[in-house]
């Protein structure tokens, strides 16, 4: 369930629908040794579990090994963004397909020595290239010389967020007679509304770069699809959102809310030096009530779903998607469970974002839904 | 309730007792020998026993539960696989659910959430019709963004339509309510719709900075409350007739529009909210 922007209008959490089946899908590979990728996944796991959907797991995975032979091995380029939250999701995609036996080439905007490719998941590349991926440099609006011609089946553009970006990548494909384009778009797109959840055919707000991208890509391409995602975790996250619950960096918005507020005596000691971050056992900064609602899909159920569309082109074709999580999670649903995750329990601290002067937008990952009263 | 088809004429037989007089409820049932049960009020599980007790070859027994039964969760919307509370109000729901589970009855459970429509018993629409009619402002509690959920009366009665004779329908439990869900303050604004007044006023205030007594200030509980019906929508073919606005406009058409409502107007608490916000501004 992804949910509309901001405070400057009236209500507000509206939130995108997640179907079951759809969103779902726990993988079988075992996870990183960050605690923040565990939570979600154990929860599909549960949800799964509950409706009977184990064994279809099994299946699943079996036959996504045979669809490179059963529908054939395809070649799919991935452009993908050099930094954000969704930089992570052309990694989880390339080994989804990499997985299935298909051919990769991953073209990242930018240099292969910026500093950008210091981080995540950049800096694990080496996952990829060892299961045979190719990885590439370069701008996306030089394409095809980056590719040195490659053709390919499928093109996922994860990086454009408007027509700038993505009309050479999407024009390129086109011309080279690639099946399928597929884009990464935002459920961030859909205009407020007073009653949740947004489904996809929803209004979005017509300026967004996304919306531009998608009535372009269905001008042109037979079989397109559009997914879009809300907010998304995994280890190899280049954009730090369950970090922060986990350790915060932010050193100064923590602090100067924790300074305005009456904590219990033997938090009162640690307040001067707080900072939020539930491994260091301090409490955690929430703003307004923390009943606000969000989205949060494990990238690697993402991944999932774009390598479905891979292997079921005609199932997906002329379609977006929602790509978020079956359930949305309150604000204080989130701390706790990772906190839970991270085996301690947590503080939470609520404060108005205007009374202590704080931009709520840097002090906090999340949009704030919080109306103006 | 009995429906007789006979030469061209529906008749709905009316048996008129007490529910609670077991006794008669098992005497007067077995002498009809019915083949399908829908039971709409049933709160408790020793309601449900003499009717069991009274027809031992029932087909289907389709019971009118709640989604108040859910635990209340920070991970929405309720699926009918989450837990349940067994301390809620609701519990003598629970306790019918499982009552039905051990008595190898083919059961059919519905678990709706805010049940509106013209006839309302519960003010739900009304409670926001009143205000919007005396021109006054909404106090909602909260910063409103809570999510709750209505469906309308006709979407449920279609819905228990769909699991009678349903082999999809045996031994489950499905929710039933609106395709979409609303947000407190987005519910005043659908009913000014409806009812083609102007955009509310909306008064937020904090439940904890009053004492209403025993009276209740806002006719929602104060926490966002709202489940999938996506189970019934795959399982059933169910999908709602009515939008919200359309359905209050329904609601409003034919009830609260025409001077009718269950519940004459109370302001007190609206008073109370009010003169509390008007002296501290």
């Amino acid at each position: 369930m992804a949910f509309s922007s901001t405070a400057a209008a009236t209500a507000a959490a509206a939130f995108a629908s997640g179907h079951r089946s759809a969103a779902c899908r726990p993988s079988s590979k075992s996870s990183s040794s960050f605690l923040g990728a565990s939570f979600p996944r154990v929860s599909a796991v549960r949800r799964c579990a509950a409706s009977g959907a184990p064994a279809r797991r099994a299946v699943a995975v079996t036959v996504r090994a045979q669809a490179a032979s059963a529908g054939g091995k395809k070649s799919v380029l991935i452009v993908n963004t050099n930094g954000g939250g969704h930089a992570v999701i052309g990694f989880y995609f390339a080994k989804e397909l990499l997985a299935a036996g298909h051919a990769v080439t991953v073209l990242t905007v930018g240099e292969e020595g910026s500093d950008k490719m210091k981080k995540t998941p950049f800096s694990r590349f080496s996952e990829l290239t060892s299961a045979g991926a190719k990885t590439v440099w370069g701008d996306p609006a030089d394409v095809g010389a980056v590719v040195s011609g490659a053709s390919f089946d499928v093109v996922l553009d994860n990086n454009g967020k408007d027509l700038d970006a993505v009309k050479p990548v999407a024009d390129w494909a086109k011309a080279a007679g690639v099946g399928q384009f597929l884009f990464v778009s935002s459920a961030g797109i859909y205009t407020t509304s007073d009653e949740p959840p947004h489904v996809e055919g929803d209004a979005v707000k017509e300026s967004a770069g996304h919306v531009g991208v998608e009535k372009y890509i269905a001008g042109e391409f037979t079989n397109w699809a559009s997914f879009r995602p809300q907010y998304m975790i995994g280890s190899g996250n280049n954009k730090d959102c369950e970090e922060w619950f986990f350790d915060s960096k932010n050193t100064n918005p923590p602090a100067k809310i924790l300074a305005n507020f009456q904590i219990p005596t033997r938090t009162n000691l640690r307040k001067k030096r707080n900072l939020a971050g539930i491994v260091r056992k301090r409490p955690v900064p929430i703003p307004g009530s923390g009943m606000q609602i969000t989205n949060i899909a494990h990238v690697r159920d993402l991944a999932s779903m774009l390598a479905l569309a891979v292997e079921s082109p005609g199932a997906a074709a002329g379609k977006i998607f929602n790509s978020v999580c079956d359930r949305a999670v309150t604000f204080n649903g989130l701390v706790k469970m990772c906190a839970a995750a991270a085996g301690i329990d947590a503080e939470i601290v609520h404060y108005d974002p205007a009374a202590v002067g704080v931009d709520a937008k840097k002090a906090f990952p999340f949009r704030n839904m919080v109306p103006p009263h | 309730m009995m429906q007789i088809k006979g030469a061209h004429l529906y008749q709905v037989l009316h048996l008129k007792g007490d529910r609670q007089d077991f006794d008669f409820v098992k005497t007067s049932l077995a002498a009809k020998g019915f083949d399908v049960v829908y039971d709409i009020n049933g709160r408790e599980a020793v309601e449900v026993a003499p009717i069991l007790d009274a027809l031992p070859n029932l087909e289907q027994y389709i019971y009118c539960s709640s989604a108040g039964v859910y635990l209340k969760s920070d991970l929405l919307p309720h699926f009918e696989t989450d837990a349940v509370d067994p301390k809620s109000r609701h519990k003598g729901k629970l306790e019918t659910e499982s009552l039905l589970e051990s008595r190898d009855v083919n059961w059919t459970s519905i678990r709706p959430v805010y049940i509106y429509g013209p006839l309302n018993y519960n003010p739900v629409e009304e409670w926001f019709f009143h205000r919007l009619k005396a021109g006054r402002p909404i106090p909602i509690p909260g910063a409103g963004n809570q999510i709750t959920q209505l469906g309308h009366v006709k979407d449920l009665a279609t819905a228990f339509g769909l699991v009678l004779g349903n082999p999809k329908a045996s031994k489950q439990v499905f929710n039933i309510s609106g395709a979409k869900y609303v947000t407190f303050d987005g519910l005043a604004r659908a009913c000014a719709k409806a009812g083609g007044f102007p955009e509310p006023e909306i008064i937020h205030y904090n439940p904890k900075d009053f004492d209403f007594g025993k009276k209740k200030a806002f006719p929602f509980r104060d926490q966002h409350f709202f489940a999938s019906i996506e189970k019934a929508t795959k399982e059933l073919g169910c999908t709602p007739e009515y939008d919200l606005v359309d359905g209050l406009t329904d609601s409003y058409n034919l009830d609260f529009g025409r001077g009718t409502f269950r519940k004459e107007a109370d302001f007190t608490t609206d008073d109370i909210i009010l003169g509390k916000k008007l002296v501290s501004v």
